[in-house]
């Protein structure tokens, strides 16, 4: 106020005067207060009727990630619903003097605490049904399931592999027939609920599947990479042992139980579907490891039974091993399903009693091995 | 004065700045910030909206909003596994060498969250409600998520078997719902009116979409190709019949709603003008992703290029650590920047044009309106996260 001079101390005063609008947290209506800051507390009078309000100091709060630059909102801290609108900028001085660093707002408090319990919880609830419910839901849907309709699902999930037109089935007749020769020698004493359904598909890869319903498909990738016909034998026994647990269905069942789960709890999240599908490999990996020991176990037994050496389990997961192939064989080809080879290779190599007589005269390995030399497109059920 | 108007208050740089920081931190976080960027966004919206001079005040913490996630998922998880036991092993008994149990099963899903959509929107409403206070009194909502959730069914299963035709009583019943159950302070909002006083802005959306039906079926019958290539033409006037309907439906709602003793609240924004920011917004949006993705691109080659790690035949056949580098810079650029010019081009400029039309009638009687009591948060919006039902923040 430069050149005046105010006489009277009461219109310097009032001049002086700072004011705000004021929300006592009962009523949405605006009050005109004067601002005065004293030791503890900020006195607010209404500029009508007089009536003061204390606020303590320590209590006041800013709002946090407010847009207007223009307007300064003061809270309190102590559960109090009031607010303080300051549009001017002396008066919004006066407070920041009088509260320099006006903290932030907090919610209550606790918050953290909830979060932490729930979570555990959250985590609980998934980890028990994905790893206790579903499997046994599977189970006994599998045991319902009449073995007709599994065979029909075998086929349906075979046309959806293969039916798209790329793969060709190795149909010559003198290799299918060296097939059903092992498949009879492996087979003899054994009862499936559904008669097998072996079909080798021209494919480099080594690999062999069990669908659900006896449907067996061999590459041919595995039966040119086998140094022996017991080599392909004991693959294919493992995968008896697949079709005689109902690995496959099982399998099946478990991902329509679990279907929309595993995407839940990534909710709206950037490239949840991609952590989606890492948790759901997780998941069936976890799965099928101890389907997959059942079914090594179940070979060893059903080539000693048919009187075949069991360590060409053995020779063979070696020479996946050697291929850089060794984690490439199982069900629905899921990465990394099967067992450490190391660790199948020494139960394997455990239960080889040396004895035993190849399954195949030489002349049938022959056929076999050129059961593609006629081929035709999948999808017919012979 | 009689009436209190609004404005909007909001810098776009200062959103700018917010969303590009809470977008960074969510990403980098591997998404758990997302909670505190929806709860930092909203608290700057709010307060950018400010009816009579007085701004909105978002209350929300984001630890409530996790932790009713959190509750959600568990929630959820347990429905949605008894639901797929229940639909598992009906198929089965109901297959008679019928292999299609599986496809069958797992159609069967998204339809049992249908009403769960409809409860999440609703409990997501009710606790947005419950978190914003204009002049220190808290806004709010009484329950009855389910009672909107199997009301949304019955109307939209009426409006699809009518063609359309009951779709304004869907429109007025479900806005009445909503709105005769939400309050400021003790004061209750009511929504007058009836359904009859929708059917002038919803005609030309109905109009055009039997039209779009019309021409399906004549190409079907006929099998004439220039039935469908109508469709071209039919469809995006549909949806822009759509969503004119949409916006004319909230003003005329609007108009007749009433706030405690008298109160009168009116909001009127123009359809035109809001399909222009869409457009304009997500042109705008691609613009930009498109000229900075490649930029930040550049420079993570640059950085791998001074690695030293750089060889030429790596251009042809990169090995996989560093196509793996690229693939997540680009898509981690793309996300973030994305969500960061939707809002300063789309939610921004959309926010602030409904906002600006809203207007308070007889301010006078807000003397009249107490406090209410503090609503706790409950499952704080979780499940429409949770099922990705959420509105645009």
């Amino acid at each position: 106020m430069s050149g005046f001079a105010i006489r009277n101390p009461a219109l310097a005063a009032k001049l002086a005067r700072n004011y705000a609008e004021m929300f006592d947290g009962q009523t949405p209506v605006s009050q005109r207060v004067s601002i005065t800051v004293g030791d503890q507390t900020l006195e607010l009078t209404h500029a009508e009727t007089g009536v003061t309000h204390s606020w303590p100091l320590d209590a006041l709060r800013s709002l946090p990630d407010q847009a207007a630059s223009n307007t300064l909102v003061v809270a309190r801290g102590d559960d109090h619903t009031g607010r303080l609108v300051i549009r001017d900028i002396e008066a919004a001085r006066a407070i920041l003097n009088a509260a320099p660093d006006l903290p932030p707002l907090r919610g209550p408090r606790g918050g953290w605490r909830r979060v932490g319990i729930i979570g555990m919880a959250a985590i609980g609830a998934l980890a028990g049904i994905l790893f206790g419910l579903i499997p046994i839901m599977a189970d006994q849907g599998a045991r319902l399931i009449p073995p007709d309709a599994e065979a029909a699902l075998g086929q349906t999930i075979y046309t959806q592999i293969h039916g798209a037109g790329d793969t060709l089935e190795c149909i010559a007749t003198p290799g299918l027939e060296a097939l059903e020769k092992m498949q009879r020698r492996l087979m003899a004493g054994t009862d499936l609920p559904y008669p097998l359904n072996i079909r080798v598909v021209l494919d480099p890869a080594i690999n062999a599947f069990a669908l659900p319903g006896g449907h067996i498909i061999l590459n041919s990738g595995l039966i040119d990479a086998a140094g022996t016909p017991d080599e392909v034998a004991a693959v294919l026994a493992h995968e008896i042992g697949h079709v005689a647990n109902r690995d496959g269905t099982r399998a099946v069942l478990r991902s329509v139980g679990s279907f929309g789960l595993v995407g839940l709890a990534m909710g709206d999240v950037f490239g949840g579907s991609i952590i989606a599908g890492l948790g759901r490999g997780v998941l069936d990996s976890s799965y099928s490891r101890a389907a997959e020991e059942r079914a090594d176990a179940y070979a060893v037994t059903m080539l000693q039974g048919a009187g075949v050496s069991a360590g060409a389990l053995a020779s063979f997961f070696e020479r996946l091993q050697a291929s850089g192939q060794d984690m490439d064989l199982g069900v629905f080809q899921h990465l990394s399903s099967h067992p450490d080879t190391l660790a199948r290779i020494t139960a394997a190599r455990a239960a080889d009693t040396g004895a035993g007589q190849p399954i195949l005269s030489p002349a049938s390995w022959a056929a076999l091995q050129g059961v593609c030399g006629q081929t035709t497109a999948p999808g017919a059920d012979r | 004065m009689s009436i209190l108007k609004t404005d909007f208050g909001g810098d776009r740089g200062d959103l700018f700045q917010l969303a590009l920081k809470t977008g960074l931190l969510t990403v980098i976080t591997l998404g758990l910030y997302r909670f505190w960027q929806t709860t930092r966004l909203r608290r700057w919206y709010w307060s950018a909206i400010r009816i009579g001079d007085t701004p909105l005040e978002y209350t929300g913490t984001a630890q409530e909003k996790l932790s009713g996630f959190l509750m959600a998922v568990i929630v959820l998880a347990f429905y949605l596994a008894a639901f797929n036991a229940v639909a598992m092993f009906t198929a089965i008994r109901l297959t008679e060498g019928a292999p299609d149990y599986l496809t069958w099963a797992m159609a069967a899903t998204p339809l049992a969250l249908i009403p769960i959509i409809f409860m999440a929107r609703y409990r997501a409403r009710r606790y947005i409600m419950s978190r914003t206070r204009w002049r220190g009194i808290r806004m709010g909502m009484t329950g009855g998520a389910w009672g909107y959730a199997w009301r949304a069914c019955l109307y939209w299963t009426l409006t699809i078997l009518s063609l359309g035709l009951l779709w304004p009583v869907m429109t007025f019943r479900l806005e009445k719902y909503l709105t005769d159950r939400s309050w400021f302070g003790d004061a209750q909002f009511l929504q007058f009116g009836g359904p009859g006083m929708l059917y002038g802005a919803v005609a030309p959306f109905l109009v055009m979409l039997w039209g779009c039906f019309a021409l399906v079926i004549a190409a079907v019958i006929t099998g004439q190709a220039l039935y469908g290539w109508g469709l071209l033409l039919t469809v995006p006037l549909t949806l822009l019949a759509a969503i004119s309907y949409r916006v004319m439906s909230i003003r005329l709602l609007a108009g007749m709603k009433t706030l405690g003793n008298g109160i009168e609240v009116d909001i009127a924004p123009h359809a035109g003008r809001l399909i222009r920011i869409n457009i304009l917004g997500r042109i705008l949006t691609g613009l930009v992703v498109g000229v900075v993705s490649p930029v930040v691109l550049g420079i993570v080659f640059g950085l791998i290029y001074l690695s030293g790690t750089y060889d030429p035949a790596m251009l042809v056949a990169p090995p996989p650590t560093i196509a793996a580098v690229l693939a997540i810079a680009t898509w981690l650029t793309v996300f973030v920047l994305y969500g960061t010019c939707q809002h300063v081009f789309v939610t921004f400029p959309m926010v602030k044009h409904i906002g600006e039309t809203f207007e308070l009638h007889e301010p006078t009687l807000l003397r009249t309106v107490r406090q209410r009591a503090r609503a706790d948060g409950r499952d704080a919006g979780g499940f429409a996260d949770a099922l990705d039902v959420g509105a645009a923040f």
